[in-house]
């Protein structure tokens, strides 16, 4: 370790310039002697900063203080889990299920979902269409003095938006089941078939009214609730039944983006001359 | 070259005069002295826009209130504004930058000292200048010539002809002066990262602050500069008889919009990624476990970044755009919802099946989850044009942001606040009063920005002075009101608390949290060297693998 270290060497230049600058800009607003007295302070600094700098920087010696102790911690042990078995640490979580899990729960629930949805039509509307032209009515401004006629009736401007809504949404939830499953391992339906449907739902009837303002006014909230139940339990069981895979926390970067390198990628028997 | 000591740094010598003690402050090119003097300097003008925002709320505490004049009021909001973007959030993020940055990096000081000592100048004399508009024209009394344009100053409305006198003028100008300032501070930080890391510090080790802070300096270089430059288009306009933003003679308002919002938009991620940056070094800690996802938090930064470039718009979907262009600027807001989530999840896995320690500094990064979680969904829902059409010129907007620059980046900062202080002064905070802080802080800001979002809703719109009775408006109104009551309670406590614990706070110790970044392996508050020999680094840990040779983080990194 050295006894003395440079530093650089304090200066009052920069401030001078800095409120030079700051001057010849408010004489604008002041007077304009402030501007040239501004003008002059930025000159002064400009030329007492380069003496600073130039030929040679000027720098302080400052002695060095001696080394501190090396640090230390009350937590001698590290926190291991059970569940880690080769891995030593805390990398959570260890399983998770493939996209293609949460897709197919995704699409697997959009299926249960219409279903009840078009049931909800049939029964009240006697027109499958009627639920699918709501859930498409926020895309639509003329939708909102529709009769229920209209609404029962079929569109299919209206048909397309619903079921890319349906889709989308149904996908995006379903894969997004597929990250959060594991973390409720034991009650997977509980979380992906009740609990998050009531969340869910509970938010859209807080929002609806400024979102779509047409299936706010005409929803039935126990159907409503119903079709989504039904898509979480579907999906649910559909994603947890999925053979979970190892995550790549602990693998290096490389690996995971799928870059391959020797070292990194099993190497053919030709490439090792065997 | 000059050999010396420098007493400051020494602790066993006797207390120098004050005027010498000055004079050691005002020259100093120390990257950690000028942090503080950022910080401090954030925190006195803190306190000014903070006086301004309860005028503004005593007057709208109740229905036909006369407290101030509609003059007086519209030059409480521009310059609250104007103050809390440009003199309190951007110096605080440039003061935490300042100091930690090269500690972390296992560097000696920034890239340029002395670029550093004059960008921090110009922002502390811009913001004088600024202020010092309150003493002309008719003095303090009814507000002198403070700027009345608002903190985004739309042209025409700048105009000569709608803003005679210099009001303007002195918006326009201390913005340029700091302008310059961040500029100079964005590109020291910038060459720092990329030239001063320590031995084995590669840009994959690097603490998830420095990589946010590497990512905020880009920021502000892109965001600021056309800022800059439309400011002296305004200039070149009410001074030499220039037409850029004159409609009438063939200029374009909208163009300041766009300029503006170039600028407007990305500095809300300049304001946050810090505040993400903070959080992120504080809830692994806390919370017992290295980061959850390091690559993925640095790449979904990285990409905020770039997304943040291209959703200024947003912010003028009432200006009549075509459908195209607001369909753009409605995908990209909506997009950028994407990677910010990707960080929420990722904080919240890190504090899952952890041992989580609710310090002081983990309370306000708690707070902080659960606020920017709420002002990030009413950011969603604004990003649609048709709901930004009903509620973007309400109070529903203005709820929003303060949720997100009150809620999330002023929550992640004090918790930074608690964090740091330990290292900055080498005595611990009180945790008594830290909390206490927190909880008063915490009921007003819910009971202030929960209840702002309601007579929004009812349809109070932004900027209004006062309003008629009877419109559901006056309750939620006094609620808010009451709630700056709270924060303001709240923000005594904490400078009392700093204040306080700077005289009689227990020693810290250099590593007071047990904590894995480099800064803490040197003495609290650091020597000026920062480190006597220049430390080699094996992981994103480097303390960790001090401390656990048995088991150290390089073995799993690769």
């Amino acid at each position: 370790m050295p006894n003395t270290l440079e530093v650089p060497a304090p200066t009052a230049w920069p401030l001078v310039l800095a409120f030079g600058t700051t001057l010849l800009f408010a004489g604008l607003v002041t007077n304009e002697s402030l501007s040239v007295l501004g003008a002059l302070l930025m000159i002064a600094g400009a030329v007492g900063w380069f003496r600073d700098v130039l030929p040679q920087e000027a720098h302080d010696v400052v002695p060095v203080r001696p080394e501190l102790p090396a640090a230390v911690t009350s937590r001698r042990n590290v926190a291991r889990i059970e569940l880690a078995g080769e891995l030593p640490r805390a990398w959570l979580p260890l399983e998770t299920y493939p996209v293609s899990a949460g897709i197919r729960g995704g699409l697997a629930g959009a299926v249960a979902m219409a279903v009840l949805a078009m049931l909800y039509g049939l029964l009240s509307q006697r027109s499958v269409w009627y639920p699918i032209n709501l859930l498409a009515a926020g895309f639509f401004p003329a939708a909102v003095t529709a009769s229920t006629e209209q609404l029962a009736a079929f569109h299919l401007n209206a048909f397309l938006v619903a079921v890319l809504i349906h889709l989308l949404t149904s996908l995006l939830v379903g894969v997004l089941y597929g990250a959060m499953l594991p973390m409720l391992p034991r009650r997977p339906i509980l979380l992906g078939g009740f609990i998050a449907p009531l969340m869910w739902s509970g938010l859209l009837y807080s929002a609806l009214g400024i979102i779509n303002p047409v299936l706010n006014a005409r929803i039935n909230w126990l159907w409503f609730v119903l079709s989504q139940v039904g898509f979480g339990v579907v999906a649910g069981i559909v994603v947890s039944r999925h053979e979970r895979v190892r995550t790549w926390q602990r693998l290096p970067f490389a690996v995971r983006a799928g870059l391959e390198a020797p070292g990194l990628m099993h190497e053919h028997p030709e490439d090792r001359g065997e | 070259m000059t050999t010396a000591s420098i007493p400051w740094m020494q602790s066993d010598v006797a207390r120098r005069p004050l005027v010498e003690r000055l004079h050691d402050w005002v020259t100093t090119v120390d990257h950690k002295r000028l942090g503080i003097l950022y910080v401090v300097y954030a925190l006195v003008l803190l306190v000014v826009a903070g006086i301004e925002a309860a005028i503004m709320r005593i007057q709208l505490m109740a229905p036909h209130n006369d407290f101030v004049s509609p003059q007086v009021f519209n030059r409480m909001f521009t310059m609250h504004g104007t103050t809390m973007i440009f003199f309190v959030a951007m110096p605080l993020v440039f003061g935490f930058a300042n100091y930690l940055v090269p500690l972390m990096i296992g560097a000696r000081d920034m890239a340029f000292p002395r670029l550093n000592a004059f960008s921090f100048w110009l922002t502390a004399f811009g913001g004088v200048l600024l202020h010092f508009s309150f003493l002309g024209g008719s003095g303090l009394y009814g507000a002198g010539t403070a700027p009345d344009v608002g903190w985004f100053a739309y042209a025409p409305l700048t105009a000569k002809t709608f803003s005679p006198g210099h009001s303007t003028d002195y918006w326009t100008l201390a913005l340029l002066v700091s302008g310059f300032g961040s500029i100079g501070t964005a590109i020291n930080i910038l060459t720092t990262i990329l030239c001063l890391r320590c031995p084995g510090m590669t840009l994959g080790r690097m603490p998830l602050f420095a990589w946010l802070s590497l990512t905020m300096a880009g920021l502000v270089i892109l965001a600021v500069s056309p800022l800059s430059a439309a400011q002296m288009m305004l200039l070149v306009d009410r001074y030499l008889g220039g037409h850029f933003f004159d409609t009438q003679a063939g200029g374009s308002a909208v163009i300041w919009m766009h300029f503006f919002w170039v600028f407007g938009h990305p500095e809300v991620y300049v304001l946050v990624i810090p505040a993400f940056a903070v959080v992120s070094e504080i809830i692994p800690v806390f919370s017992r476990k290295p980061i959850f996802g390091y690559p993925v938090m640095v790449a979904a930064t990285v990409c905020i970044g770039f997304i943040s470039m291209s959703v200024w718009a947003h912010h003028m979907f009432t200006v009549g755009m075509s459908p195209a262009a607001n369909g753009f600027f409605v995908l990209s807001t909506m997009a950028i919802a994407v990677p910010t989530g990707i960080k929420i999840f990722n904080w919240l896995a890190t504090m899952w099946g952890g041992t989580i320690q609710f310090r002081t500094p983990m309370l306000f990064c708690t707070g902080f989850l659960f606020q920017f979680l709420i002002g990030g969904l009413t950011g969603v829902m604004l990003a649609c044009a048709p709901f930004d059409w009903q509620l973007g010129g309400s109070y529903f907007l203005v709820a929003h942001f303060h949720y997100v620059i009150v809620g999330a980046i002023l929550f992640a900062l004090f918790g930074g606040f608690y964090y740091w202080f330990p290292k900055v002064s080498g005595r611990m905070c009180s945790e008594t009063l830290g909390k206490l802080h927190f909880w008063l802080f915490l009921i007003g800001f819910h009971l202030t920005f929960d209840c702002m979002h309601v007579p929004g809703i009812l349809g109070m719109p932004r900027r209004i002075y006062t309003y008629e009775p009877g419109r559901g408006w006056d309750a939620w109104n006094l609620w808010v009101t009451i709630g700056v009551v709270f924060q303001g309670l709240g923000t005594l406590v904490f400078v009392g608390n700093l204040v306080w614990s700077y005289f009689e706070g227990d020693r810290a110790g250099s590593d007071p949290w047990d904590a894995w970044t480099l800064e803490w392996s040197t003495e609290s508050p650091p020597p000026v060297y920062n480190f006597a020999a220049l430390p080699v680094v094996r992981s994103r840990r480097p303390l960790w693998d001090l401390k656990h040779p048995e088991d150290p983080d390089w073995k799993y990194e690769q």
